[in-house]
């Protein structure tokens, strides 16, 4: 093992990277979409280096590699022993590539307002349905003195989280680098019946319209309120964040 | 006799490689075995939300550090393996005091997270490059580099002190740590790693590129994930609804974050952003969360000991601290 160990490290490791951005879209749940080319090109480094410590390891003489060994630490060429965590993230994410955040994780993290202060947004597209994001639909709800959301019927997509007395909303993390910079935003859901509540953590698409609440850029506008037409359970999109 | 030796040395070869694919093979089934029947059941008893949680954001931070750790790497190795050592002596004023200003500055080219700038830092000094100098360096790099410079100004739209701020108060606390660094560190307390093949001086080629870039990344891989998990750890531990107490002092919130950017481990790139949703703090509280972050946090302390010893790192990264947070409070002042 000992003259195998540096391949081995590196062929596992390149070859979880290369499993969750080559061969499927399991990366969007740990970092963001822009990274991926890079995960890529590392995944493949990383099996070219393996291959070629395997390669070495096999035609190594007995001998040679005993004069390697009279270091006596871990610095010889069967590389470091601190190396071996190594496998922990590896085999996880070969063999059981651990879910993305969800509620768990904006249940935690009291969403916060962003104190920025209020101003006028940019115009929306028009459309009969304006498909949004939920932190945008938050810092317009909460933030646009223009109001520009307005008699507009929004469409989003997100997890269920549950609020005391029944109340529940569509909240979805917005991750700039890696899951463990996530914040969260979330809407509060108007007009259904709270027995209607889907359950935590259940992926819907909400349409809707805005309810106005409390005086802009301040906490009592927020969580910003969505006035519910249809609530449709859908699958977790390949990508659970959202960009910022 | 010669051929027979290839024939001999051939065999002896598949043999091996055989028997090593029948063990392998067979450790491989009984572990999936073992695994598939535990598993489940271990699983539903174990894997509660926090678990989920915390394996998420420990496998998402080390994936996101491998593709910075192995540019970090491959920079380090080229060094190592190509650049010969007259180049730096010839770059760098000799004088100390000069060097440091100048490698601090020099930062602005390594356009990568802080995981890229531990393993550059360490080969510059195996290349004879000043410690003083090659720290600076190593604490600039990750902070004042075009890509967070640009992300800063992004997650702080309209206020460009911001970013000048944290230029300014990065590449100061960068300057400063080289110049105590020259005027009262000891030899003694830096281990720098042995590199057993390579010569010190001259460079040695495609060989040692590739051994030094397998054996540098597997190394700092593997405190990558020891900070990883410190970071997970404390991601999870450490709800983010402990921060609203503090925000009434503006010391003790300037302090708060400081410690905060030391245990969270956000990525110098996506810090901005997290600085930028700490509502209710000052901007000197969030001036210092993003000048510590790059230069002082749970998984560089992780890096640095691995690299240049445990008792380096510990004096390194405490005094690191205190200079960041002086220098992020003095501009804070004069700036925001």
């Amino acid at each position: 093992m000992r003259r195998y160990g540096s391949a081995v490290l590196l062929l596992l490791t390149g070859g979880a990277v290369l499993r969750i951005s080559l061969f499927s879209d399991l990366y969007l749940r740990y970092v963001q979409a822009a990274l991926r080319p890079y995960l890529v090109i590392s995944g493949s480094l990383l099996m070219l280096l393996g291959a070629v410590a395997a390669i070495r390891g096999m035609s190594h003489r007995d001998h040679e590699e005993e004069e390697e060994e009279e270091d006596g630490h871990s610095h010889g060429s069967h590389g470091p022993r601190i190396a071996w965590l190594l496998t922990l993230p590896a085999l996880a994410l070969l063999l059981f590539p651990p879910p993305a955040l969800g509620s768990y994780s904006a249940g935690r993290e009291q969403a916060q307002l962003a104190a920025q202060g209020v101003g006028t947004f940019p115009a929306l597209p028009a459309a009969k349905v304006l498909d949004i994001s939920v932190a945008q639909y938050s810092s317009r709800a909460v933030y646009d003195t223009g109001h520009s959301l307005k008699g507009r019927t929004v469409r989003m997509t997100g997890f269920v989280t549950h609020g005391s007395n029944g109340t529940w909303y569509v909240t979805r993390l917005v991750v700039t680098c890696c899951a463990a910079d996530a914040t969260t935003s979330k809407v509060e859901i108007r007009g259904t019946e709270s027995d209607d509540a889907p359950q935590t953590d259940t992926w819907v698409t909400v349409t809707g319209t805005w309810l106005p609440k409390g005086k802009l850029g301040t906490d009592g506008a927020w969580p910003p309120l969505l006035d519910a037409k249809t609530v449709t359970q859908v699958k977790e999109p390949a990508d659970p964040y959202e960009k910022r | 006799m010669q051929n027979e030796r290839t024939v001999v040395d051939g065999l002896r070869l598949a043999v091996r490689a055989m028997v090593y694919a029948v063990l392998g093979g067979a450790a491989l089934i009984a572990i999936a075995t073992v695994v598939s029947v535990l598993g489940p059941m271990l699983a539903i008893d174990l894997y509660t939300p926090p678990v989920a949680a915390w394996w998420t954001v420990f496998t998402a931070v080390a994936v996101q550090g491998v593709p910075f750790l192995l540019l970090g790497t491959v920079v380090s190795a080229a060094i190592g393996a190509f650049v010969p050592e007259r180049v730096f002596t010839r770059l760098l004023p000799r004088n100390q005091a000069l060097a440091v200003p100048i490698a601090g500055a020099a930062g602005v080219v390594l356009p990568g997270c802080e995981c890229a700038s531990v393993p550059v830092a360490s080969s510059l000094m195996r290349r004879g490059v000043a410690p003083a100098a090659a720290l600076a360096f190593l604490l600039s790099a990750p902070a004042i580099n075009p890509v967070v410079l640009v992300a800063t100004s992004i997650a702080f739209p309209g206020q460009p002190k911001m970013v000048l701020g944290r230029l300014v108060a990065s590449l100061a606390t960068a300057v400063v740590m080289g110049w105590l660094w020259a005027r009262f560190g000891r030899e003694e307390w830096l281990r720098l790693p042995k590199r057993t093949r390579t010569t010190a001086s001259s460079p040695a080629g495609m060989k040692a590129f590739v051994a030094g870039l397998q054996h540098d990344f597997l190394h700092a891989g593997g405190f990558l994930v020891l900070g990883a998990a410190a970071a997970a750890t404390f991601n999870i531990a450490v709800p983010r609804s402990i921060l609203d107490i503090f925000t009434g002092s503006s010391w003790l919130s300037l302090l708060l974050l400081a410690l905060l950017a030391v245990v969270l481990c956000v990525c110098s790139e996506a810090d901005a952003f997290v600085a930028a949703s700490l509502s209710g703090f000052s901007p000197a509280a969030k001036l210092a969360f993003m000048v510590v972050g790059p230069m002082v946090d749970l998984k560089l302390i992780a890096l640095q000991a691995g690299t240049f010893g445990r008792s380096f790192a510990l004096r390194f990264s405490s005094t690191t601290w205190l200079v960041a947070v002086t220098s992020s409070t003095l501009v804070g002042w004069w700036l925001l």
